[in-house]
């Protein structure tokens, strides 16, 4: 294994070494998942761009819209207050991610950009209606994550093309579960986030884990309906959701037992979404340190 | 010495003994000791190994030549290159350091490489042309045997060991039977996962072949490498570096062979380590087994018991059939049975070899066992430690293999689990359990080994071979051995190490035999040099020794005389006081008249390891979280408390891995399948409950003082306590290790 590896100060620079050798050249946004397949030898560039001097790691709120820099680690997104006031199941998925020590490393956008089948931000950022800002030289756009994922650890991101931010439209009641063989520092067998749109108060699900691309679940999704979802609808749509998606078995579950987990899973995440329905999103988090640091300005602050 | 036998009530020893601050504490916080991947010498250059393409086949054609025209390449040697390179001496037939036809496993070792960098040489091992023809793939246990044999199994190429025994009226046990309790469980492999990888360091000169490697056992491999390589074992020196964990993994040579055969190739010294990932791939590690019991009741009794093993041994099993006879008699657990029948196979697969981990293969058999038991305490509807109680062996028990017991705590550490059990209990939630495991060890102490102590005016110390690997026996619990002979505060006596041309002869830290048999050395040999003392100052009083200002003094009664004093002129002048002495243990004897075929172990002394678990199991998934755990080891003596506490919360953390999440994953073409810490999963700190040590003292083993060893006993019941908590939970039972969720879940009949 041999490379060059390029640090460039600014995204201008970071652009030109991309332009150099698009074919041949691997980006490095905390390197979590990148220098396993590194060592493994399953990827062989002839050049590694490091993002670690890049700005784009601030976390802005826009009245109920949150925007976060994609080179943001993910410790300092679950250490936020803010974030775990406003939208606690970002935060608490972000927690879930590997362990401490990888998430002072790991970044958002290394996450999305990875576009692992069992990563655990996809699927709450899906059901969260995230957009991507992608940048390239002189050239910007948006994309939905879900236009942006096009397969296992394929992405629509294009040569040359870095992803600068991630927004979120609005906090929403969601939840995120997920279950692996130990409590940390393993991928999930399966992970499932479900989300209650505040407007149109429909539901959302979306599977982490079992197919090669996270996805929603329009089936499911409408089994629920529009208001609170009785005990017979909850189920419906565990199930529905079970038989859905195209599942997969490999070394860490079999097809069989991720039906199970789903079922289970969809269940108890609608009903503690359903649960807190009335508990809207800028209810102040139980934790003490972040009413602390939040300052009274971004307390007031609508989430709506 | 040996005088605590029996009575728990009576035979209480005082723990007058305070715990010692680690010796190896400050080097291992500096960064300053020298572990085998941190070896380093002048001038040398960095082995790799070139491994076989498939798990089986026949080597075609080996082509070197690519590897040798890269730069930076200074050795490359496959099979055809040994005989200019070894002496003419007979080298062992059955250890080929390369195989020259016939390919075992996959990444068995055909060449080996060495270069001025670590890149380079693993380029030279990636570029090394390996043609095979791949022959068939027998990757488990039911490619051989899809079901237990009948009189064809024996006949089968893949049986490398075959093992019998069986006392009393089996079938008559059977036909009167009230009823049969008949399971069948399996077990999977699990790796030692020591923290730092096989590493070891070789020079080659004229006279010598030397390695310095990360091992429990400098003298064991010193014999191994003797025997694989053809050499005197007096031509071979091998110094160990601290081991960063062995946990078996580091009990037999493995790496120094091959770096020895490089060094003597390009007469530089060749580092030689083990990637991660080639520590699993390569790995020796304990591997599947399937188990097939059927047990008679009557009368509230087990009265027969048939017990069937089928072992999974890999490419192959050292021991064999002691291997096999060992394992398959842990079946039985420590109860006693009327009559019984024992028949175990070890097969060859295209895995690689089967290697010892942490009481070898005792943890999963004391799963299946004490699985068993339990289940047929549950459906006689008796408290299963009541159950346990009415069969476990006490001081004169007769072992199914006729060896009488001798003392043996597993009564009384029974008894103390069902007071906390009936605790437990009453603060019990729905979907949790409370699981009991007992397991039965016979410490090491067969294995022998020789002490050297050196007493000068201002000195003591042990001299012998092993560094620590880790829980404190070298650097702990000798010198506390010698201290407590000698009356001598701890932290008074040193420890040194040195390499087979100087230390005295020792088998190894392994088996829970370092303190318990080593120590007996050490214990005689601090003995001698008190009666040495004694004679020489004229006294018949026992003599002790005190440090004041750096100086010893020897103190019998009243008198009180500096060690200066009492050395003769020749050891004032020159070493000191240098006594040496030896522990050679003989066992017991088993009743050969109850052994079919195979062989047997007959135990040394009888450690009994008892654990209480509570678990709490989500119903819907399976999953299984163990909220706390005690144990209650049977130690005989306590030399030092923070030891003990630490050795048993280190097994249980361990054996949690083995109950709940490590096993070694192999694909049909016996490719391992997570040959990774990320898929091959040990615990980590947030699945670790609260563990609670409550030592039963005072059923003496055969170590100094009556200790028994510790190192091993206290896995043992662990994924046995786990297994049987879920079942109390749940009313399922698991019948195979690890008990993943999915496991769990279907059991619980969810999918």
């Amino acid at each position: 294994m041999s490379f060059s590896l390029a640090t460039p100060a600014t995204p201008d620079e970071a652009f030109e070494f991309l332009a150099q050798d698009p074919e041949a050249t691997a980006i490095l946004a905390g390197g979590t998942d990148l220098l396993l397949d590194l060592e493994e030898g399953l990827v062989r560039p002839r050049t590694v761009v490091s993002l670690r001097r890049l700005p784009w790691r601030e976390i802005r709120w826009n009245g109920p819209r949150l925007t976060i820099g994609s080179l943001a680690p993910l410790a300092d997104l679950e250490a936020d207050a803010g974030l775990r006031r406003r939208l606690p199941s970002l935060a608490k998925a972000i927690h879930a991610v590997g362990s401490l020590a990888l998430r002072h490393r790991a970044t958002l956008g290394g996450n999305l950009g990875r576009a692992s089948p069992a990563s655990d931000l996809i699927p709450l950022l899906l059901v969260l209606d995230a957009r991507l800002s992608l940048v390239r030289r002189g050239d910007r756009r948006e994309l939905r994550l879900d236009e942006f994922i096009v397969g296992s650890r394929r992405t629509a991101l294009a040569a040359g093309e870095l992803i600068e931010s991630v927004t979120i439209p609005a906090p929403l009641p969601s939840e995120y579960l997920w279950q692996r063989v130990r409590l940390a520092n393993d991928i999930s067998q399966v992970g499932v986030a479900v989300a209650r749109g505040t407007t149109t108060s429909a539901w959302r699900i979306a599977l982490g884990g079992v197919t090669p691309r996270s996805v929603r679940l329009p089936s499911a999704e409408k089994l629920l309906g529009p208001g609170l979802p009785a005990p017979l609808a909850m189920e419906l749509a565990a199930q529905e959701a079970a038989q859905r998606a195209p599942f997969t078995t490999d070394k860490r579950a079999t097809e069989a037992y991720r039906r199970r987990l789903v079922y289970v899973l969809v269940k108890r995440a609608v009903a503690a979404v359903a649960a807190s329905a009335d508990a809207l999103p800028e209810t102040p988090s139980p934790s003490r340190t972040a009413k602390k640091s939040v300052p009274a300005k971004a307390r007031s602050t609508s989430a709506r | 010495m040996h005088g605590l036998r029996g009575d728990p009530a009576g035979g209480r020893i005082a723990r007058d003994v305070e715990a010692v601050t680690r010796r190896d504490a400050a080097a291992k916080l500096r960064g300053t000791a020298e572990f085998g991947t941190d070896l380093e010498a002048p001038g040398m250059v960095w082995g790799a190994l070139v491994g076989s393409t498939v798990a089986h086949g026949r080597l075609r054609r080996l082509d070197l030549e690519p590897a040798r025209r890269l730069p930076g390449v200074v050795a490359v040697v496959g099979p055809s290159e040994l005989a200019g390179l070894l002496p003419s001496g007979k080298r062992d037939a059955e250890r080929p350091v390369f195989p020259e036809s016939i390919l075992r496993y996959r990444h068995e070792p055909v060449a080996a490489v060495a270069a001025r960098t670590l890149a380079e040489a693993r380029a030279a091992a990636r570029a090394v042309r390996v043609e095979v023809d791949p022959l068939p793939v027998v990757s488990e246990i039911e490619d051989v045997f899809p079901e237990w044999p009948g009189e064809e199994g024996p006949r089968s190429p893949h049986v490398i060991a075959h093992v019998r025994a069986n006392h009393g009226d089996v079938d008559g046990g059977f036909a009167r039977a009230e009823f049969v309790h008949r399971e069948v469980y399996r077990t999977n492999g699990v790796h030692q996962v020591a923290l730092e990888p096989h590493a070891c360091l070789a020079e080659v000169n004229d006279t010598t072949w030397k390695v310095t490697t990360s091992t429990q056992t400098p003298f064991g491999v010193r014999e191994d490498t003797a025997e694989i390589l053809g050499l005197k074992e007096d031509q071979l020196v091998v110094d160990g570096s601290w081991v960063g964990g062995g946990f078996g993994g580091k009990a037999a040579a493995f790496l120094e062979p091959y770096a020895l055969v490089l060094a003597r190739a390009c007469r530089k010294p060749v580092r030689l380590a083990l990637t991660y990932r080639e520590e699993f791939e390569l790995g020796r590690t304990t591997l599947p087994s399937i188990v097939w019991l059927d047990t008679a009741v009557r009368g509230g009794k087990m009265t027969a018991r048939r017990v069937r093993l089928l072992l999974d041994a890999g490419a192959s099993l050292p021991g064999r059939d002691f291997a096999t006879g060992y394992a398959i008699a842990f079946l039985l657990g420590p109860y006693e049975v009327p009559a019984f029948e024992l028949e175990g196979y070890a097969l060859r697969t295209n895995k690689p070899p089967f290697g010892p981990h942490r009481a070898p293969l005792a943890p999963q058999t004391a799963f299946i066992g004490e699985s068993h038991i339990d289940s047929i305490a549950r459906r006689l509807g008796r408290d299963p430690i009541d159950f346990r109680l009415a069969h476990v062996w006490s001081e004169g028990s007769t072992t199914p293999l006729g060896q009488k017991v001798g003392p043996f705590g597993a009564a009384e550490a029974l008894r103390r689990a069902g007071r906390l059990a009936a605790l437990w209990r009453k603060g019990l939630k729905p979907h949790q359990g409370v699981g009991v495991g007992v397991g039965f060890w016979g410490t090491g102490v067969g294995a022998g080994g020789e002490a050297l102590l050196r007493l000068t005016a201002d000195d003591l110390s042990v001299l012998q071979v092993e560094h620590d690997i880790g829980n404190g026996s070298v650097v702990v619990g000798l010198p506390a051995v010698a201290e407590r002979v000698l009356g001598l505060p701890s932290g008074t006596v040193r420890v040194l190490t040195a390499d087979t041309a100087s230390a005295p002869y020792d088998s190894g830290v392994f088996g829970s035999r370092t303190v318990a048999a080593l120590g007996q050395a050490v214990e005689k040999a601090a003995q001698q040099i008190g009666t040495t003392l004694a004679k020489r100052m004229g006294v018949r009083a026992k003599v002790r020794l005190e440090v004041e200002r750096g100086q010893f003094f020897a103190v019998a009664g009243a008198k009180r005389v500096a060690v200066r004093e009492l050395l003769t002129p020749d050891e004032r002048r020159g070493g000191g006081l240098v006594v040496r002495d030896r522990h050679y243990g003989k066992p017991g004897t088993i009743d050969d008249a109850r052994v079919r075929e195979g062989t047997f172990y007959a135990y040394h002394d009888f450690a009994a390891s008892v654990h209480l678990a509570q678990v709490e199991v989500d119903r819907e998934t399976g999953a299984v979280r163990v909220m706390r755990a005690t144990a209650f080891p049977d130690v005989g003596t306590i030399l030092d408390p923070e030891m003990v506490r630490s050795q048993v919360e280190g097994a249980v953390v361990m054996g949690l891995g083995t109950a709940l999440s490590e096993e070694t994953l192999w694909g049909p073409d016996g490719r391992m399948l997570n040959p990774g810490l990320l898929d091959y999963r040990i615990p980590t700190l947030g699945d670790v409950p609260p563990i609670e040590v409550d030592p039963v003292e005072g059923f003496a083993g055969a170590g100094p003082f009556g200790l028994k060893g510790l190192g091993e006993p206290p896995i043992i019941p662990v994924p046995a306590a786990v297994a049987n908590a879920v079942a109390d939970a749940t009313g399922a039972r698991v019948t195979e290790l690890p008990l993943t969720a999915e496991r769990v879940a279907r059991a619980l009949k969810l999918l």
